[in-house]
């Protein structure tokens, strides 16, 4: 127990150093909390100046506290759901939704298939690299100042429309890679599709019922029935072979028509906040940053490909929104970082762990998120510089 | 009017408020309580920020844009109980009727009910002005009066609209 306590308080105190030195120098947290996990984890690094660093195991605690944090994640995506948004732009969003999915995960397809992969491997790689990351391109629209501007519609429409996706995809992979051969995979994805719709008639019409059990005036029990119920029904999902991370999403769509979102942020937020941190950490701790080498060229390929995919996507999204030239670019610069969605993708992969699941694609999306974190932030640092530099007929304003 | 609203995920919601010819605020309030006003000088225009407020920050500044009556700061000076009445300060405009007269000319104790228990002129207070002080466009008096009494002084003081 000592043993385990003080590896699991060396993790969470790395994290909290992390955390505070990419805040301090205005870098996303998220390449910092698993570049941290590569570095204190089993793998390479192990030790610098002669001093071992693999301070932290790959351990059952980590890896549960870990799957929490993707639960949770997605369980935030869907209590934040716009469903109101959603049908009042319905549309646009579709429209820009389309483009987004047919450009990246198209991209995705291409490198995949180019570079010789197995259609699964191909089908996680686009996934992987056509989703953007919520909460890195929201906390730039803030920062920024282009949350009040006209470029924010494109883009919350996009994530949006992202958002749904994410969780069909996710519900459809985890189905089909169950194992076995073409009936197995088809009996897999029936159990799937009968549990997530059962849960989304319960989650549709269960509202009433969610307003009154979680109705109390006790901080303690309200977050005790929030992570209880989440975490039951993710467990559940499991057992029965269907995406947990799905299971969470339709739940918190559920919660979302309830009056007790805003409660469920303010409560349950810093509960999600430190399990998605120990997530990515976790991430950290199974790359092996030695198998980088091998994937370089991939990297290479995949980052400038997918960046470009999202400046043209993100344009011509803007142009459905009837904005000017300078805008639309400014959607596709919104867009570029990913982050903690492909993350979780890839630990879907990685619990398969078959072929290049288990080895490459991890080290691959590990630098990808990495670079792709670090490129996003730059170009919506310097968009008027690449904006004024792109556009040279544009009026200055 | 038009005021448009928007959810944004994870974040909270979003307001733009039309406030007269192209300009708009636009008003981001957080999960967090947080509220962050924006300006734009019209719809295409870049927003900038104009400042951001905690929940309750945000809730006094609203009581003051309401027009609702705010309690001032408590400091440790006034700690004199005066019953029903009130110290204000009064400006004295340059058309003020009681511009030039002095105290007694004004008569302001027996027309209002209030006293008139300072000066303040510039930087120099006049503290127990005598019935033959003058009072110059400027300056500030400081009454002691109930509510009432000092609507009654800010009478005098303003000039009279009906010539």
């Amino acid at each position: 127990m000592a043993e385990l306590l003080l590896e699991l308080g060396v993790a969470v105190a790395g994290i909290a150093v992390a955390g505070a030195l990419a805040t301090r120098v205005g870098l996303s947290v998220i390449p910092a909390y698993i570049l941290v996990g590569v570095l204190l984890g089993p793998n390479a690094p192990t030790a610098i100046l002669g001093l071992p660093v693999d301070f932290v195991s790959d351990g059952e605690v980590i890896a549960v506290l870990a799957e929490l944090g993707v639960v949770f994640l997605l369980f935030f995506l869907g209590l934040e759901f716009s469903v109101e948004q959603l049908l009042r732009d319905r549309r646009k969003i579709t429209t820009v939704g389309s483009v987004d999915f047919l450009v990246n995960f198209g991209i995705g397809a291409a490198i995949g298939l180019a570079f010789g992969w197995t259609l699964v491997e191909t089908l996680f790689l686009a996934g992987i690299v056509y989703i953007s990351s919520s909460a890195v391109v929201t906390k730039s629209l803030i920062e920024t100042g282009w949350i009040a501007n006209e470029e924010s519609s494109p883009i919350l429409g996009t994530l949006v429309f992202e958002d749904i996706l994410i969780a069909v995809y996710l519900a459809l992979l985890a189905a089909v890679t169950g194992g076995g051969g073409l009936r197995e995979a088809a009996v897999s994805v029936g159990v799937a599709f009968l549990f997530l719709g059962g849960l989304s008639v319960v989650a549709w019409y269960g509202s009433a019922w969610f307003e009154r059990l979680f109705t109390t005036g006790s901080d303690e029990l309200f977050i005790l029935r929030v992570v209880g119920l989440t975490t039951l029904v993710a467990g559940a999902a499991l057992a029965l072979g269907v995406s947990e991370a799905v299971a969470a999403f339709f739940l918190g769509t559920g919660l979302s028509q309830t009056t007790h979102v805003e409660r469920i942020e303010h409560i349950v937020a810093p509960a999600r906040d430190l399990f998605a941190a120990v997530f990515f950490f976790a991430i950290g701790l199974s790359t092996d940053i030695t198998l980088l080498a091998g994937v370089a060229g991939l990297l290479a390929v995949a980052v400038v490909a997918t960046t470009a995919g999202k400046l043209v996507s993100g344009t011509l999204s803007g142009r459905v929104y009837g904005l000017d030239q300078r805008r639309s670019l400014r959607v596709g610069l919104g867009l570029v970082p990913r982050g903690e969605f492909s993350l979780v993708i890839v630990a879907l992969a990685a619990s398969i762990g078959t072929g290049r699941l288990g080895s490459v694609l991890p080290a691959f999306t590990v630098g990808y998120v990495l670079v792709m974190s670090v490129v996003g932030s730059v170009l919506v640092d310097r968009a008027d510089t690449i904006t004024s530099a792109i556009l040279p007929s544009s009026a200055e304003q | 009017m038009t005021v448009y609203e928007t959810d944004v995920p994870g974040v909270g919601k979003k307001f733009e408020v039309e406030i007269g010819g192209e300009e708009r605020l636009v008003i981001v309030i957080h999960h967090d309580g947080k509220r962050e006003v924006f300006h734009k000088s019209n719809p295409d225009a870049d927003a900038d920020r104009v400042f951001s407020l905690t929940g309750q920050r945000a809730r006094e500044v609203g009581a003051i844009l309401q027009g609702a009556y705010f309690q001032p700061v408590e400091t440790d000076s006034v700690d004199v109980p005066l019953g029903d009445a009130i110290i204000e300060w009064i400006d004295v405009g340059d058309d003020s009727p009681l511009a030039g007269q002095t105290l007694a000319d004004a008569q302001v104790r027996q027309q209002t009910g209030a006293s008139i228990i300072a000066i303040q002129r510039d930087a120099e207070t006049l503290p127990n002005p005598d019935a033959d002080d003058t009072i110059a466009a400027g300056d500030i008096l400081v009454t002691l009066g109930t509510r009432d009494e000092q609507s009654a002084v800010e009478g005098l003081v303003t000039p009279d609209d009906d010539g």
